[in-house]
């Protein structure tokens, strides 16, 4: 495999099933106070690879939309963390952030995933693993992983070894 | 007994008077499409505060409508969840500050049952013999409940990804249709062939769970054409895809909505056959929906009841009428404690099994 960018990470995903398992190899890679935000279409794939990480992570429940009520709690039995997925569609700007309590969610030790992130941009933390969604084909994805801070080069690093063995 | 409702868990700011939980006295709702039809969704911000603006007004009204004193109310029901925790603090507020003033009991609700006590409001009303099996199905919610007594719900199943309302909203916003998706996408599909497209109707097997993702995705697929590989490749380019101009948007409408409506349907009439049901009980916003109305009394062969078109959406009048065949006794015996320290609850399954 050509590494182009070594701080990177490009997988094309053919089915639903193969974004879910990068998902899940991601979710267990995840620890406290970890913020992913998965940018994409409607249909690329951000909830199913959330529904992934849920499953990696040891999610109690399974990972269903939040786009209704903006944010779900997810709990497991390992420990007392939680998982935090927002959907973030109907925020209109980070001061729309603030009055779901996104502050008290950042500040917190749980693991934070964001749909449609660049919804709220100035409210993210600079630090964080941005995954691109794209649409290549029927049901081709092209994943593309890229992190800020020395904390999401190193999960690169990790979900690549566990992706591909190098 | 006089109950009064309150619900304001989306974006619909309600207030209703019932008597003994079967007779609406008034029923008064402030509609707050119009202002989000024109941002294509809810939204939570501009909801809470349509909800700060019109709950006096409406709550004031809902008495006036039902034309008797506050005096004569025996209780104050409100929403506590499932919902938009900065819409429900409004109605739940709203109702302990009412509480408090007046000293009648505060009761909180669950949305979902409130949904199912539509049908106690619905006119002729025969007492039903349980158990039945009820599909709520709205734009948070796809639920499918065993119901064998009053107030006595198993789940059998709901949603793994989208609900029901939701790949209607979300597929509306494909086919560019306005906002809200259901209404919009069933007038459109009346003028479109339903077998036009074979959309994918998920999930066989034998549990009672529905996934409304991949229908969405597999929609998507027919009516928009991918940006070109050139376009992907660079980096901050237009990638959003477009919607193809040689689709037909009805055809696309009604194979959508054929292919939903026949998945709710299948899994409902299994599960009333397997649990012995002997009507099956439909509530929440799509089942308005007159395409899955007509296909379930098709493939059943009980009796299907679902609520007049103002009772399916979300409304206040269900929500005193739950609160009724839970707690009218205590209300009557005048034990009801009011809880103030009562709060929302943004996940509140009914008839859980512990998941979500």
């Amino acid at each position: 495999m050509a590494i182009l960018n070594a701080d990177e990470l490009d997988i094309i995903s053919h089915s639903a099933e193969q974004t879910m398992r990068l998902g899940s190899r991601l979710g267990a890679l995840l620890q406290a106070g970890d913020v992913v935000c998965l940018s994409g279409d409607m249909g690329a794939g951000k909830t199913v690879f959330t529904a992934g990480i849920g499953q990696g992570w040891g999610a109690r429940n399974p990972v269903t939309s939040p786009t209704y009520n903006l944010i779900h709690q997810h709990e497991r039995a390992r420990d007392d963390l939680k998982l935090y997925h927002l959907d973030c569609y109907r925020l209109r700007d980070a001061n729309d952030a603030e009055t779901i309590g996104l502050d008290d969610i950042l500040e917190g030790e749980g693991v934070i995933v964001f749909e449609w992130p660049e919804r709220i941009a100035s409210a993210l933390p600079d630090a964080r693993l941005w995954v691109e969604l794209r649409v290549t084909d029927v049901t081709r994805r092209n994943l593309i992983f890229s992190g800020q801070g020395a904390r999401y080069k190193d999960l690169i690093v990790a979900l690549r070894e566990k992706a591909y063995g190098v | 007994m006089y109950i009064l409702g309150i619900e304001t868990s989306c974006d619909e700011t309600a207030s209703a008077v019932v008597l003994d939980g079967r007779v609406m006295a008034s029923n008064v709702v402030a509609s707050q499409i119009d202002l989000h039809a024109q941002y294509g969704g809810v939204f939570p911000e501009l909801a809470s505060r349509a909800h700060v603006e019109q709950i006096a007004p409406v709550v004031q009204q809902a008495i006036s409508d039902a034309a008797i004193t506050p005096d004569q109310i025996d209780a104050i029901a409100v929403t506590q969840g499932p919902g938009l925790v900065g819409s429900l603090l409004v109605g739940v507020n709203y109702a302990k500050g009412l509480s408090l003033a007046s000293g009648k009991p505060l009761i909180g609700v669950n949305h979902l049952e409130g949904h199912i006590y539509s049908l106690w409001l619905t006119q002729p009303f025969k007492e039903p013999e349980f158990p039945v099996v009820v599909l709520i199905v709205s734009g948070g919610h796809t639920e499918l409940l065993l119901m064998t007594g009053y107030n006595d719900y198993t789940r059998l199943g709901g949603t793994l990804d989208d609900a029901a309302g939701e790949a209607f909203d979300k597929v509306g916003r494909l086919l560019e249709l306005p906002f809200p998706g259901g209404p919009n996408i069933e007038n459109a599909a009346q003028m479109g062939n339903p077998s036009a497209f074979n959309f994918p109707r998920a999930l066989r097997g034998n549990h009672y769970d529905f996934s409304f993702s991949g229908l969405k995705t597999a929609v998507m697929r027919e009516v928009t054409v991918q940006p070109s590989a050139a376009a992907r490749r660079q980096r901050g380019a237009e990638k959003k895809a477009q919607l193809r101009a040689d689709v037909s948007i009805n055809d696309v409408a009604a194979s959508f909505q054929e292919a939903l409506a026949e998945a709710l349907v299948e899994k409902t009439v299994r599960a009333a056959r397997k649990h012995n049901a002997t009507e099956i009980f439909m509530a929440g916003g799509v089942s308005a929906n007159g395409r899955l109305r007509a296909l379930m009394k098709r493939e059943s062969s009980l009796p299907v009841r679902y609520p007049p078109l103002n009772l399916c959406t979300d409304n206040a009048a269900m929500i005193a009428a739950a609160a009724y065949y839970r707690h009218a006794d205590a209300i009557r015996e005048g034990t009801l404690e009011s809880d103030f320290a009562l709060d929302v609850r943004a996940l509140w399954p009914l008839g859980g099994d512990g998941r979500r």
